[in-house]
């Protein structure tokens, strides 16, 4: 009797409706948060380089691919493999503009040690050569 | 304002401004939904016409041809040598007549292969191709015993060869068959075997559309007499053979 005495008690309706709109209101927070991180809010400036001599545009906007490249990257495969439909798109894309795989895919992979089994089956240059060397400028996001 | 009036609209204006700052990056919008991919591929049913006594003995055209679009591992050892396409001279032990026969994929209507497969990854397209999905098979080889035609393969090593590099190979632990190269035909090309023995002058490998009357293959099946390797077995092949 004493409990519910003390949950009707003005004070402790009043912390229960504080606790209540806290609660509320802390996924929008949340979201307001790290919606940040989505929307360009840091450079990647020189840390993804690429050689732009053909690269104008990529096949989606930089922030979606940024975060999902690889549910990107799966919707083509489940086109190609399971329904046969071979769109404009494919890993040869990425290719055509980011022409080298240790500047592009596996910076950021092996920096937070992922191991991918793309290319024991799919063809995608390494950096070495010299003309990828020499057209290599630096992502800004002026040029993005 | 009485509190429940209050409670309300601070509700509504928080849903509201949650749901206006959602980005649009939760799904990946696609052209075409899955029913209009399958009915676009079911239009075709691909099947394969072999003309045993236009295949000149000595000929590997078709075979070389297969291994370098397909970039199928040969190794020089026959432990570990993947095939897509066999070259098999049988005897026949009463008369001792001997003869080349091309083995292959028969791309079943009921594939057994299909069908014991635990991950799903080998499966049949709607038009008809047998297909393995590299990404998700196990390398479990229950596939390869089920297949009554012996043609699948396992790799046990990595492939060194990379002559076609616009076409994935396949890493070792994965089973692997003829597909009818199926990334030419959804190409409207031709595989690569029947490319290379019209190149050659045979032309004794017909591909096409056996849902199509009017289609080369349709017009020679129903024309000559054809067979195909242990009917018996219900499995349906639709790879035809003349002069077995």
């Amino acid at each position: 009797m004493k409990i519910i005495e003390m949950l009707t008690s003005d004070r402790s309706r009043m912390y229960l409706i504080g606790t209540a709109v806290l609660l509320i209101l802390l996924p929008p927070l949340f979201s307001i948060l790290f919606s940040s991180r989505y929307s360009s809010g840091e450079s990647a400036a020189g840390f993804l380089e690429m050689p732009d001599a053909k690269y104008k545009q990529c096949v989606r906007d930089k922030a979606y691919m940024r975060v999902h490249h690889m549910d990107y990257l799966k919707e083509i495969r489940e086109q190609f493999v399971r329904y046969g439909e071979r769109g404009d798109i494919s890993l040869s894309t990425c290719s055509g503009c980011h022409t080298s795989r240790d500047q592009f895919c596996d910076r950021c992979h092996s920096a937070v040690n992922l191991n991918l089994d793309c290319f024991g089956c799919h063809y995608y240059p390494e950096s070495n050569s010299q003309e990828a060397a020499a057209g290599v400028t630096k992502w800004t996001d002026a040029n993005s | 304002m009485d509190r429940r009036k209050f409670l309300k609209s601070t509700g509504l204006v928080i849903s509201a401004t949650s749901t206006a700052l959602q980005l649009p990056v939760s799904s990946c919008q696609m052209a075409s939904s899955g029913m209009d991919r399958k009915r676009k591929l079911s239009e075709n049913k691909w099947g394969m016409l072999i003309d045993l006594n236009r295949c000149s003995p000595g000929c590997t055209e078709c075979l070389t041809a297969c291994r370098r679009e397909n970039n199928v591992a040969f190794h020089g050892d026959e432990r570990w040598d993947v095939h897509w396409l066999r070259k098999v001279n049988l005897k026949d032990h009463q008369t001792g007549n001997k003869k080349d026969v091309l083995l292959l994929c028969n791309h079943c209507e009921n594939p057994p292969c299909a069908q014991v497969c635990p991950v799903q990854a080998t499966y049949k397209r709607e038009d008809g191709i047998v297909i393995v999905d590299h990404h998700r098979c196990i390398g479990c080889r229950y596939c390869m015993i089920a297949c009554p035609y012996n043609a699948r393969f396992f790799n046990f090593k990595e492939n060194p060869d990379w002559p076609n590099k616009d076409y994935p190979k396949r890493s070792h632990g994965v089973v692997e068959s003829c597909n009818f190269c199926a990334h030419r035909v959804d190409q409207g090309m031709k595989p690569a075997c029947v490319e290379a023995c019209e190149k050659s002058g045979n032309g004794a490998i017909l591909f096409g559309n056996l849902n199509d009357r009017d289609s080369d293959i349709s017009r020679k099946i129903a024309a000559t007499p054809v067979k195909r390797i242990r009917e018996d077995l219900g499995t349906e092949p639709k790879v035809y053979y003349i002069g077995l």
